[in-house]
């Protein structure tokens, strides 16, 4: 009897072991996003294993705020993801921590695979060491605009000649107060104001301004220049009162356009699917011109390895993968972001989405783009001079004053992240 | 009978081991969790590479901390404000709630629904209050004939938040002034009645000094509260970016640690904020014996 047990259990380990000789890598991608776009992810993950059988993916999604906490545990606590998600501006602060793999010697060794990514969405991911992450996707901003509120208050729509000064008379003319009752129902315009991103950021490079030189630790937006642009918004906001407050817009939702009380807004591609989704009747046209040109922001999501993964090689197949055309013909799917491949933005994949918005505007606009700072520190940074911002945004005080302030605050924290 | 009660022998060797759980426990989260932060609070960490020693630099780099400062302030304030006017409110309400009348258990209800509602839920509630145009405030003002105010702007969020605080504290403090009113021996009102006594003078003499207690306990219990409110402040005043209009300490602390990459400054400014509360509690303790001399 127990011979026969002892003859089972080498026979169990025996098949056991074979079963190992055919197991799988196993790798892990964390991102951020909704719950849809991490199934939209999944069939991606599925579609590269069915391309590679020796490796499987498990995809985690998590929302923004989580995914940032729980990341950093995870990499703390030296259990990181082996592939994740990064944000263009914050990847100096993780790349300057040595905790992303250096992907230069898998580029090295297959130099065509960035041939046909658009340029300026790498540039955000290049050091002197080399490339520790590669874009995932790009957004661009632009003006969207409610052709319903236009066309019930007879205004013409924008077009891609659009100045500031017509933005702002187009908006004043659209800022109504429907019911009479004292109080403006209708907006002509609203922003999100604290990131640099929608609006502050293009309409301080159109006046000729810049932003921030974190080299040199300097915060450059009380330039002359810099605060001709915040004295335009300003005075749509504060003299035309053509925007919300943001307590007013917090009444009705935190997007303007979205909550239909906004006639104009700016955004970049990942708001369309939710715009459409709502029956929002919408056209998009290039970020307004300025006295010193046309100029909006562009940001990428990237790919980063974790730089103590077990599985470096099946990790970088994967990022290999989401960033192959077939990989970003997918991707395209999920109609937040612009692919990161010129031959997947002319297919049809992506200018024949089903939300009914001149797709091409947004890869246009990578022709007047500047690329969003990114520097170590960006997150404290860009925190400090949003909360001094906000100043900038009350009659009660002169812009000078707040915006000397913002720089103080950012200047420290460029100082503190040397 | 006390004497029966107590572990014998085998007993205290059983009694601490069923202990045991509890005290590790207890050992690891608490002490543990002390005993990190204080060292961490003396290192230059980011969490993702090894810490460093940093001496005192944590420290005495706080007050040059602009972000620090602004919340410290605006803490400060908020607790300057919130403490007296919680206790004050709250044993008036306990004081007018004390009686039998019909409608009492209601109204003790109803001060005490805050405690229980759920944080988030309320502050959305607020937020409606305190909405710019359509917000019930501002609707009464502007139906009387008043300016509609900007309660959540950065001028006047300090005092939407504390009243919206007070507002939500003042069911705890009541039970626990109930509490000390329900203990007072009627036999000291008989006696003052006895000897002609008005209203004011049991209140005075009986009333207060026999409230005491549970004034310090109250007013301790506030103010560490203060110091570490949050909840209803940034669901009030956040901004976009998940940030506040009104950062306080305990958003400064989170700020820094886990989304800055400070976790020694974040460390650093956790220790003050205990000390803060230490010394405040040491000073209520000094008043407390000054007063239970007397009363």
């Amino acid at each position: 009897m127990k011979l026969v047990t002892t003859t089972g259990l080498a026979l169990l380990m025996a098949v056991g072991a074979a079963g190992s000789a055919f197991a799988q890598t196993e790798i892990t991608f964390s991102l951020w996003g909704s719950p849809q776009e991490g199934e939209v992810w999944q069939e991606i993950a599925s579609a590269f294993e069915a391309e590679h059988p020796d490796i499987a993916v498990n995809v985690e999604v998590a929302d923004w705020d989580g995914y940032w906490e729980k990341l950093r545990v995870q990499v703390a606590g030296g259990t990181p993801p082996d592939v994740f998600a990064m944000d263009a501006p914050l990847y100096p602060d993780w790349q300057s921590r040595g905790v992303l793999l250096n992907l230069q010697p898998y580029l090295d060794a297959d130099p065509e695979m960035l041939d046909g990514i658009y340029p300026t969405t790498l540039e955000a991911y290049k050091t002197d060491e080399g490339m520790f992450g590669l874009p995932r996707d790009f957004q661009t901003i632009v003006l969207f605009y409610n052709k319903d509120m236009f066309d019930a208050a007879g205004v013409e729509y924008p077009t891609s000649e659009w100045t500031w000064q017509d933005f702002r008379d187009a908006a004043a003319e659209l800022t109504i107060d429907k019911d009479g009752d004292g109080t403006t129902d209708q907006w002509g315009a609203w922003a999100e104001v604290y990131d640099m991103e929608p609006l502050w950021g293009p309409v301080v490079w159109s006046h000729g301004g810049e932003i921030v030189d974190p080299e040199a630790g300097e915060t450059l937006i009380d330039s002359p220049e810099a605060m001709e642009g915040f004295e335009f918004i300003r005075s749509v906001w504060l003299d035309d009162k053509s925007m919300p407050t943001s307590e007013q817009l917090s009444q009705y939702g935190w997007d303007g356009l979205l909550s239909g009380v906004a006639a104009m807004g700016f955004s970049g591609h990942w708001s369309v699917p939710e715009y459409s989704q709502a029956g929002l009747n919408l056209g998009v046209v290039p970020m307004p011109e300025g006295p010193a040109g046309r100029k909006t922001m562009v940001n990428s999501a990237g790919f980063v390895v974790s730089a103590s993964t077990p599985n470096p090689d099946a990790a970088w197949e994967f990022v290999k993968y989401a960033t192959s055309e077939a990989g970003q013909t997918e991707l395209a799917k999920i109609g937040l972001a612009i692919p990161i491949r010129e031959s997947v933005t002319s297919s049809d994949a992506y200018l024949g989405q089903e939300a009914d918005i001149d797709h091409q505007v947004f890869v246009d606009a990578l022709e007047y783009a500047n690329v969003k700072p990114s520097f170590k520190g960006y997150e404290e940074w860009s925190g400090a001079v949003g909360d001094a911002l906000s100043l900038a945004w009350s009659e009660g005080v002169p812009l000078e004053d707040a915006l000397a302030e913002a720089v103080d605050y950012g200047n420290d924290a460029l100082a503190a992240n040397r | 009978m006390m004497a029966n009660l107590r572990p014998l022998g085998l007993e205290r060797a059983w009694l601490l081991i069923f202990l045991l759980p509890t005290l590790f426990g207890l050992a690891l989260g608490a002490f543990g969790s002390i005993f990190a932060t204080l060292s961490i609070s003396f290192m230059d960490w980011d969490l993702l590479t090894p810490p460093v020693a940093a001496g005192f630099s944590n420290y005495v780099g706080l007050p040059d901390d602009r972000l620090f400062n602004q919340a410290f302030w605006n803490t400060l304030a908020f607790a300057g404000l919130y403490v007296p006017l919680t206790v004050v409110i709250s044993l008036f309400v306990a004081l007018g709630l004390n009686r039998k009348l019909p409608g009492t258990t209601f109204f003790r209800i109803a001060f005490f629904l805050p405690t229980v509602s759920s944080p988030t839920a309320v502050g959305l509630l607020w937020t409606w209050i305190y909405a710019q145009d359509n917000g019930v405030l501002n609707e009464a003002i502007t139906a009387l004939g008043g300016d509609p105010v900007r309660w959540l702007s950065r001028d006047v969020a300090l005092y939407s938040v504390v009243i919206a605080n007070v507002w939500g504290a003042i069911g705890g403090g009541m039970i626990i002034f109930l509490a000390g009113l329900q203990s007072i021996p009627r036999d000291f009102y008989e006696v003052a009645d006895l000897d002609g006594a008005k209203p004011w003078q049991r209140l005075w003499f009986i009333t207060l000094p026999a409230l005491a207690p549970s004034m310090f306990f109250q007013t301790v219990l506030t103010t560490i509260n203060a110091f570490q409110a949050f909840d209803y402040i940034y669901i009030l005043t956040r901004t976009g970016n998940g940030n506040s209009n009104m950062p306080t300490l305990v958003f400064s602390i989170y700020r820094s640690g886990f989304r800055f990459f400070r976790m020694g400054d974040a460390a650093a400014q956790a220790v003050v904020l205990t000390a803060i509360i230490l010394v405040l509690t040491f000073v209520y303790f000094r008043l407390q014996k000054k007063w239970g001399a007397t009363a």
